[in-house]
């Protein structure tokens, strides 16, 4: 899910790089509109911090072995904050763990952020069956966390197959790419459970953290 | 119908001498490529690039199951050689010098404690902004 450097050209990175700034800019200004934009702070860091531990949670999937991401859970929870807090956990693991890199922090950042921004609106739309329906919050929280890194798994496929160098074994490395793609299914079941767990939990215990409220 | 004859001619060249054959031991470098869950980067593509032309690949080859992989690098060219190993997007470069300043071993991970060492920092970092952030006023 991590594309590190020196696997895109430097077009796409450039690219990233400019959508993850426009999705930067329009997330602070939507926070910002906020009436208390330094409340949301505190739990923006903490899920930073469990977004970066996420990818040390490896699911082996034959013959692939992937990892969690917890975009889709992040969007749900974060609403607007969501984007920044990928950003910043994204940095870290590229510096810190070479897991990423800096020239693709932009193209990173967009796949999983963007997908987390569309995660929220998505999990919004539960308030048709009224903000207290459990079944409604259990089923679009699945669907946002599912869909989250759906979003982000088809994303990278596109980018990577579309841009693999003809020095390569083609082939070889386009049957590899799709091998890891579907290994993504499993994960997205994954993370759509436990997104609609932690959702269900939230709206029980402490309904006001859940951003789609608003 | 001369020249066509002597065009079919050329690949199949054979001489009817004796044949000489000289040995002289060079370095190669092994690269392993795993992982960093440990498993081995099985059949990952191998591109190599020379000290003197860092934008097209000097060779290109596959890693075996246990991701290894080794190539001879040209004397003639010190400097540091650049090696990407690649599969499904993923993978990493490493440099590994040659003549002048060589070592034996090098690698571009790190070791669990690190990791755990390192993590541990960052997650504290971010339990910190959060506390820094909700601590009440006054």
């Amino acid at each position: 899910m991590h594309i590190p450097d020196g696997v895109l050209p430097t077009a796409v990175c450039l690219g990233g790089y400019a959508t993850a700034g426009a999705a930067t800019w329009f997330s602070l200004r939507k926070i910002s509109q906020k009436e208390n934009p330094r409340e949301g702070i505190p739990k923006a860091s903490l899920l930073t911090a469990a977004f970066l531990v996420a990818s040390w949670i490896h699911i082996p999937v034959p013959p692939a072995s992937v990892h969690l991401v917890l975009n889709g859970l992040l969007g749900v929870v974060l609403g607007y904050y969501a984007f920044p807090a990928i950003l910043i956990g994204l940095f870290f693991q590229a510096v810190m763990f070479q897991h990423g890199g800096l020239t693709t922090l932009g193209v990173n950042a967009t796949v999983m952020g963007v997908p987390a921004l569309l995660a929220y609106y998505l999990f919004r739309l539960r308030n048709i069956f009224g903000k207290d329906n459990r079944v409604g919050t259990g089923l679009f929280a699945f669907l946002a966390g599912a869909g989250g890194i759906g979003l982000a798994a088809v994303t990278v496929f596109v980018l990577l197959v579309t841009t693999i160098p003809a020095h390569m074994d083609v082939e070889a490395e386009r049957a590899s790419i799709y091998a890891l793609t579907l290994a993504h299914i499993p994960v997205m079941i994954i993370e759509g459970v436990f997104t609609a767990v932690l959702a269900l939990f939230l709206q029980r215990v402490k309904p006001e953290l859940l951003e789609g409220d608003s | 119908m001369i020249i066509i004859l002597f065009t079919l001619g050329l690949p199949a060249a054979v001489f009817g001498h004796g044949v000489e054959i000289d040995y002289q031991t060079t370095k190669a470098i092994e690269i392993t490529a795993t992982y960093d869950t440990g498993d081995p980067v099985s059949e990952g593509q191998v591109i190599i690039y020379a000290p003197d032309n860092p934008s097209t690949p000097w060779a290109t080859g596959k890693c075996d199951e246990k991701g290894r992989f080794t190539f001879t690098p040209d004397p003639s060219k010190p400097g540091t050689w650049d090696v990407q190993v690649r599969k499904a997007g993923h993978g990493g470069m490493i440099h590994i010098p040659v003549g002048g300043d060589e070592v034996a071993a090098g690698g571009t991970g790190y070791t669990t404690p690190q990791i755990a060492l390192m993590t541990a920092s960052v997650i504290w970092g971010f339990i910190g902004t959060a506390l820094f952030f909700s601590r009440r006023k006054g």
